[in-house]
């Protein structure tokens, strides 16, 4: 397994659509797992899309099990997402994001407080996963990755949403 | 390579970001940080510039004199050292939010601010404004600080309890909860 560089805006990939994989292949097992890698390495890491290391495929990877207010709400743990198409979605909420790829700034932005995804797990077995709370924006931010949409395309109101990034971890 | 503090004020109207940014663009003069907002009906711009040759402000200053007067601006400039310019936060702490309001009345800034000077909270946002109707104006704060680790959380709310009681106002105190993505 290998941490991957992130790829940083205004890196042209992060504005390309991802390709749809083919097969689950020893392959794209490897890959998974050195994006898993990445994401765990870098600090309060809960998601991570394939171009964000460059790689124009649509597999994400969502985890808030170990985020302070993901973990009390309701979360299937590690989700790998391959081809992830979202068959519903409902309801609003306004989070806080930050983005690996956007590293000087933080926005609310307004998502679906819940989600219906279809998509292939790592095993290569198609499941349907229904999603809602801080895990539901998580796979929407990384779902956006693989559109070549960031955050910040998503952002309403400078004076309100967007705020330069405080914390430097 | 020099580094300056810019700040434009003027009453509010189409064109202050153009000229300014006009004068900055001829001089050569890099836009390294910035945030502008309305305050009153006042624009209010400020910057964080560079050039590669120039090292004082006096040597900037002159060229913005044409703005001053064409469209009554106060500009004011000031040389940074190398050292006071950092793209990375000073001071550790969990980010939170801290709204505060109440019928209008001197010293509400003030009090919550000397509270958390004290307790050694860094305030990174504070926006204050008087809404409400002409005769019964609410003055409304909200503040995004860094609270460190050390600070006890029940100590914060009883001193924020006496002002409460104190000002009449209401204040809460919440953690920003953001995913990193």
């Amino acid at each position: 397994m290998a941490v991957l560089p992130i790829r940083i805006f205004p890196d042209p990939v992060l504005m390309k659509k991802a390709a749809p994989v083919e097969g689950v292949t020893a392959e794209v097992g490897a890959f998974i797992d050195d994006l898993l890698e990445t994401m765990r390495c870098s600090p309060g890491g809960v998601g991570i899309a394939a171009p964000q290391v460059g790689m124009l495929r649509r597999i994400v990877i969502v985890d808030v099990s170990a985020h302070r207010r993901g973990s009390q709400e309701q979360n299937h743990g590690l989700l790998v997402l391959i081809n992830p198409e979202i068959l519903a979605m409902g309801g609003k909420q306004v989070v806080r994001e930050g983005c690996m790829s956007v590293p000087d700034y933080t926005a609310n932005v307004q998502r679906a407080q819940w989600v219906l995804v279809d998509a292939l797990g790592r095993d290569g077995e198609r499941r349907i996963i229904e999603s809602i709370g801080f895990e539901a924006v998580a796979i929407q931010h990384e779902m956006d990755h693989l559109d070549g949409v960031l955050f910040l395309d998503r952002v309403v109101s400078v004076k309100t949403d967007l705020f330069r990034r405080k914390k430097y971890r | 390579m020099g580094q300056f503090a810019l700040s434009v004020v003027g009453r509010d109207r189409p064109g202050i970001v153009a000229e300014v940014s006009r004068v900055l663009f001829e001089l050569g003069c890099n836009i390294e940080d910035s945030t502008c907002t309305i305050l009153s009906g006042q624009f209010a711009m400020i910057l964080v510039i560079a050039h590669e040759k120039f090292s004082s402000s006096a040597e900037i200053d002159p060229f913005f004199d044409p703005v001053r007067k064409s469209m009554d601006l106060t500009v004011s400039l000031h040389t940074l050292k190398d050292e006071e310019v950092s793209r990375e936060k000073g001071f550790e702490g969990r980010p939170h939010i801290i709204s505060v309001y109440g019928a209008d009345r001197p010293g509400i800034v003030y009090s919550v601010a000397r509270e958390l000077a004290r307790l050694q909270v860094n305030v990174t946002d504070l926006n204050t404004q008087v809404v409400g109707a002409k005769d019964r104006p609410v003055y409304m704060m909200v503040l995004e600080v860094d609270i460190p680790e050390r600070v006890d959380m029940k100590e914060l709310e009883r001193e924020f309890d006496k002002i409460r009681k104190e000002l009449s106002v209401s204040i809460s105190v919440r953690p920003i909860e953001s995913l990193e993505l």
